[in-house]
């Protein structure tokens, strides 16, 4: 905690030096009242009463007038000279409006990558991508008249994506999951989607923001990055052989349960026994038709409890000169 | 359960208490709503949130990421602050700093500032707590570090046993701990016993000292709360010299502490027994990213850097062993105590340069290309102790090398076709080098293998413990091509076509052998894929993929990789012949021919005795590490995948719409005989909206998830002639329940012990989830002033698993003398395992009523219900494994009420 109130301390100073600094109205100049004489051949209508908030924009990104990049009305909606002369037709290009017919997914876009292709925060691999080749257009996602974007805000993120994905929706809400679901109060989601996807297009599968599938994981789990002495082929290969990241009904994260997950590939020494009730508690195995004596008939330790991971714990890899089998 | 109470609940409530009527006495005189002007529209709305909250119960599953896991009492605080020049002035500069949950353990802090399109500096605190359980016990004394003493009296739990010299024992077994177990009639197993496999009944002795442990041991075992907590900190920064030209950066340290729960094997007993340990974590994470960043009118160019350095403050774990110390009291003959270790998680680095860059040859014809390198390294100190004789070097001095090249090119030949080509290249090049590390188990005594003694025929030296591995540095090289053709038919539809393939080589650096199960696999996909938006309200696609993953060469006996003895002939080998030669010559892997019991000589003799296996000791080994003939490991087996992906939207009205989509995917591992079969999988999910008013509308949801897979194995055993067990005759014993093979005599069986068909076994799992869900969304109804929110979502997972096949048991009443009729071995079949459930609700209500346009109070309501059964956590408790050390940790059960009142002023 001392750590947090020094950081917070630190920029306490900092923002309140730059509030004051910017508490002085800064003066206009022509380049910003020319920005906004153009933006008037829209704002002159729609103005700051419209009962969609038009004027928010001017307290996002794109609305900042003084950044020369910023884009006017007509940059992403056209220069919609139909539109202006007989307000009742469409604009050039419609994003949202549900009273007119939005514009082809690619038209969309086009308003959006005129700048953000290569010019201001190039989206490097967006064209190709799974969400562009599918027709997904940035304001499915983006709401780009609001300084809070769903999609923006940790808390409110997944909302936006389970929009199409629900079948990860539900599987946020297993008993073994990653913290992104919001629950309790509330409380902000820990995690976003983007933490390991990237939207507009990546290197890796599935649009994940790194290389590979196990590069994204060591992010936030460094520690089973290794490399280590023994390593395990399958965990080295990718993470997603045996886990099921968005949520699964077999913790940890795991594709199916132990120690069957492990029996999918080790058939040798215990590794080939079955595991059925009959192991359990009472089970058939256990007292051999009624002939084991209670204090010997205990189930296999390869099934109960943690089942393998009862002693094969550092199956992500073992530094122990004796941890070939994982377990030291 | 346990109950964590929070002990500040009273003055939270009393201080929110305070703030809120504070607050609506300032709101009396507030202003009221009126007509927004542009300056009022283009005002940042600062906000700050102060209230309390109170817990119902104490749950550490239901509070798993969000920080309520204790009852009681809770401050409430958020605030957004944000400010700097108007849109409409020659100032870019704007800032906002941003608090969320300051009163749990989910605390998270951030703030920016920055002058648009020249610089921009953030920071961040992120704190995230994850409970792991509530209810594990240990009576290991100093949990929270990472040395942990067995309490001073503790005595070796035993129940009454007998072995081959002795009917009357005490024998370690952790049952022991409950005495009607530990105290119950045994088996007489002493062979020159005149009463050989007759019952027996514990004498004074034996159960004083079961009973004497359980109830020393038992009150020893103390709760101690598992959970692990993440602290983030995070600085970044983006500065642009001009338009084109700018560099950012951003340093990510973070710090993770706690406790969770380990296994951990020991041996120190002759068997193998368990203790969950209490892992102590705290490590340090410290991410950083720089870039240089070109961006133009036709292009952009990238060149970065990527470094994660972790480092682990706890060096190993070291704990006391259960079954043999400190004190002897309870089992004289176990011996004195051990005191184990485990080696942690070691330290690693991975550094990253990279670049990338597009090229905009026309408005529809586009390159991309990115290109990386990394250097991940690993240099820790190895744990050593006297079960380690043999360690070459004190560090493993791991070094991988990561390559990644990436390209895309994008066209549009034709005004209705768009193409794509792309190739991916990932290299993870592992040049660790190769050592030899002879070692015996856990708690276990070194001793000299007598297979491999020094001499010409070994260069490698003796084996001076049970078992000689060499490492494995695993490699693999992905290239993979794609091409796709997108064809825009009339009417707004699309038709897609993709062919992708993927070739991965795999192998280990420098290995006698190659380690890789599949040193190469090939895959193909095909993929096709309509779409339709026949109107502004329906839209609707169907895809279908099949792909074919093929291994040219699948080799059985890569496992010999791990040890390299395979390849050093034997004492008693003849000819200077190997494990491995004999193998290769043969045609066989490590389970060896086919076939029944036979009398086998010469180097047969060796290395497959009476046609088993190869003997772990052939390959200075422990364990049996070959698999079946026929097992295929699914990640890189050859493998059938189709999938069918369909979706639809109808937007039915103008305040109505429905979504659904069904997902099938099926693979199948045609050439496994044992290991995974076949997964399936299919998901169904259908939402409705209603929008009631402009400003309310309601969601449904319904998704419901089927996933199964079915693997194979088998209980070989070892093909031997005994005709008879436990001293009866051969001719008079038979065997219970063998429909499944043909035998009648315990000789017939033993003959086949590798080949008996009884021992075929499948599990047949299958994991159903429904989830529903109701969402309620309103904003600034009743009157304008009252935003509500709330949803109810419903989880009900069942996992089943139906497994066949079965195994033999014999009889352990049988012995000299008994009844000829007298059943040898019984059939056990395989049951299906019971139902595994889990039931979770989840309300939450939120209301945010303004009081006044600057002020509001927020109320909130949650409640969180979870009721499971899982049948392992039988084998946690008391009672239940002989060799596992209990933790009685509960499946998760709660039901929590949470409410929360807070005060919100905007301005």
């Amino acid at each position: 905690m001392k750590r947090l109130y020094r950081l917070a301390g630190v920029c306490a100073i900092l923002l309140g030096g730059v509030a004051a600094a910017s508490a002085a109205p800064a003066p206009q100049t022509g380049t910003v009242k020319s920005l906004l004489e153009k933006d008037a051949v829209c704002t002159t209508c729609h103005d700051a009463s419209s009962p969609k908030k038009i004027f928010s924009i001017y307290l996002t990104r794109h609305g900042n007038r003084a950044d020369s990049r910023a884009p006017g009305c007509q940059n992403c909606h056209g220069q919609s000279d139909t539109h202006i002369k007989d307000p009742g037709t469409a604009p050039d290009v419609v994003f949202t409006a549900a009273s007119k017919h939005k514009s082809p997914a690619d038209d969309r876009n086009a308003s959006c990558l005129g700048c953000h292709e290569s010019k201001v925060l190039p989206r490097a691999n967006w064209t190709g991508s799974q969400h562009q080749a599918r027709g997904v257009a940035c304001t499915d996602c983006h709401n780009i008249h609001v300084p809070d974007q769903k999609v923006l805000n940790k808390a409110t993120q997944a909302d936006v994506c389970f929009t199409c994905h629900k079948a990860q929706r539900a599987q946020t809400r297993r008993i073994s999951s990653h913290p992104l679901a919001v629950s309790g109060l509330g409380t902000t989601a820990k995690m976003a989607c983007s933490d390991c996807h990237n939207p507009h297009g990546s290197t890796g599968p599935t649009l994940l923001v790194k290389n590979t599938v196990n590069e994204t994981c060591a992010q936030c789990h460094a520690e089973k990055r290794g490399p280590f002495l023994w390593e395990h082929a399958p965990v080295v290969d990718s993470c997603v052989n045996c886990h099921t990241p968005h949520g699964s009904a077999n913790a940890p994260l795991l594709k199916t349960r132990v120690p069957w997950l492990c029996q999918d590939c080790h058939s040798g020494d215990h590794g080939n026994q079955v595991n059925s009730a009959a192991n359990l508690n009472g089970g058939t195995v256990t007292t051999v038709n009624g002939q084991q004596m209670p204090g010997a008939a205990a189930p296999r330790a390869q099934a109960g409890a943690r089942a393998c991971l009862n002693c094969h714990v550092l199956i992500h890899g073992s530094n122990h000169p004796a941890g070939a089998k994982f377990q030291r | 359960m346990n109950t964590h109470t929070n002990g500040f609940t009273k003055a939270v409530w009393e201080t929110a208490g305070r703030a809120a009527l504070i607050a609506l006495a300032l709101a009396a005189g507030a202003r009221t709503a009126a007509a927004q002007t542009a300056q009022e529209a283009t005002a940042p709305i600062r906000t700050v949130e102060v209230g309390g909250t109170d817990v119902s119960d104490g749950a550490y599953k239901a509070g798993e990421y969000n920080g309520l896991q204790n009852k009681g009492g809770l401050a409430i605080g958020h605030f957004d602050l944000r400010g700097g020049a108007a849109y409409d002035t020659d100032s870019a500069l704007r800032w906002r700093i941003k608090g969320a949950d300051l009163g749990l353990d989910t605390r998270s802090l951030s703030g920016e500032v920055g002058a648009q399109g020249v610089f921009r500096l953030n920071f961040g605190f992120d704190q995230l707590r994850r409970n792991r359980s509530d209810s594990y016990q240990t009576p290991l004394q100093g949990a929270g570090s990472n040395i942990l003493t067995l309490p001073g009296g503790w005595q070796v739990p035993t129940v009454a046993g007998s072995t081959a010299t002795n009917n009357v024992v005490n024998v370690l077994s952790v049952r022991g701990l409950v005495s009607a177990i530990g105290t119950s009639r045994y088996l007489n197993t002493q062979t020159t016993s005149p009463t050989f496999t007759g019952l027996l009944t514990p004498t004074a002795s034996q159960i004083s000292s079961v009973n004497s442990a359980s109830l020393v041991d038992v009150p020893t075992f103390q709760n101690y709360n598992l959970f692990t907590t993440r602290t983030k900190f995070d600085a970044a920064f983006d500065y642009s010299f001009d338009p084109r030209w700018g560099v950012s950066g951003e340093f990510r340290p973070e710090h993770k502490d706690g406790v969770k729960p380990m296994g951990t094997v020991s041996r120190s007993t002759g068997g193998d027994i368990s203790t969950i340990l209490p892992d102590v974590i705290d490590t340090n994470t410290y991410q950083t990213d720089l870039r240089l960043n070109f961006r133009g009118a036709k292009g952009f160019a990238q060149a970065a850097y990527y470094g994660s350095i972790f480092t682990n403050n706890v060096p190993f774990m070291q704990w006391q062993n259960w079954a043999t110390g400190p004190t002897v009291t309870g089992a004289a003959n176990l011996g004195t105590g051990v005191v184990n270790t485990m080696s942690s998680t070691p330290g690693n680095q991975f550094h990253q340069v990279s670049g990338s860059g597009g090229v905009t040859f026309s408005p529809t014809t586009k390159l991309v290309v990115n290109g990386s390198v990394a250097r991940n390294t690993q240099n820790d100190s190895f744990l050593t102790d006297s079960t380690t004789p043999v360690v070459p070097v004190s560090s493993l001095n791991g070094l991988v090398v990561n390559e990644s090249f990436n390209a895309k090119f994008n066209a549009k030949p034709a005004k209705r076709l768009t193409v794509t080509a792309g190739y991916k290249y990932d290299n993870r090049d592992n040049r660790t080098a190769i050592h030899i590390f002879q070692y015996a188990d856990a708690g276990e005594a070194a001793t000299a293998n007598a297979n491999f003694v020094a001499g010409p025929n070994n260069p490698l030296g003796a084996v001076l413990a049970q078992n000689a591995n060499a490492n494995r540095a695993y490699s693999k090289k992905t290239n993979q091509a794609n091409g796709e053709a997108d064809f825009a038919l009339p009417s707004r539809q699309w038709l897609k076509g993709t062919y992708e393939y993927e070739r991965n080589n795999r192998d280990c650096y420098s290995s006698w052998i190659s380690c890789a199960d599949a040193a190469i696999t090939n895959e193909h996909s095909l993929r096709g894929e309509y779409r339709a938006t026949p109107t502004d309200e329906l839209t609707f696609r169907v895809g279908y993929t099949y792909a074919a993953r093929r291994t040219p060469s699948y080799n059985e006996n890569a496992f010999l990789a791990l040890v390299p003895y395979a390849n050093v002939s034997p004492a008693t080998a003849t000819g200077g012949m190997t494990a491995y030669a004999f193998m290769t010559a043969s045609g066989w892997n490590g389970w060896g021919p086919a076939l029944p019991y036979a009398v086998t000589t010469g180097n047969a003799n060796v290395f497959f005795p009476n046609n088993n296996a190869l003997p772990n000791a052939m390959y200075a080994n422990n364990n049996r590490i070959s698999e079946l003939p026929g097992m295929r490991r699914y990640y890189v087996a050859d493998r059938d995948r189709n999938k069918v992906r369909t979706s639809a939207t109808w937007q039915a009205t103008n305040e109505l719409s429905f979504q659904g989509n069904v997902d099938y995917n099926k693979d199948h591992y045609a050439d496994a005989i044992y290991g995974l079969q076949d997964t399936n999988t299919w998901a169904a999910n259908v939402e409705g909206m209603y929008a009631v008013a402009t400003d309310l509308s309601l969601s449904v949801f319904y998704t419901y998830e089927d996933l199964t897979a079915g693997s194979a194995g088998n209980t070989y055993t070892t093909n031997s002639n005994a005709a008879t067990l436990a001293g009866a005759l051969a001719t008079t014993v038979g065997l219970s329940g063998n429909s499944c093979d043909g035998f009648t005599t315990l000789l017939q069986r033993n003959n086949n012990n590798k080949l008996d068909p009884c021992l075929n076994w499948f599990t047949d799992r299958i994991d159903k989830v429904n989830s529903v869900g109701v969402t309620l969304m309103g904003k600034e109804v009743w009157d304008t002033k009252l935003d509500l929110n709330g949803n109810f979502i419903v989880t009900r997972a069942r996992s089943d698993n139906n497994v066949t096949g079965g195994n033999w048991a014999n009889n352990l009443l049988i012995g000299p003398g008994s009844a000829p009729t007298t059943t040898a071995a019984f059939f056990i079949g395989a049951t299906a395992l019971p139902t595994v459930s889990t039931d979770t609700y989840e309300l939450r209500v939120n209301g945010r009523y303004a009081v006044t346009s600057t002020q509001a109070l927020h109320l909130a309501y949650t409640y969180m219900r979870m009721t499971s059964a899982d049948w392992a956590y039988e084998g946690m408790q008391f009672g239940s494994m002989s060799g596992v050390l209990p933790s009685n940790e509960q499946p998760f059960n709660y039901s929590v009420h949470v409410f929360g009142v807070s005060y919100v002023l905007s301005f």
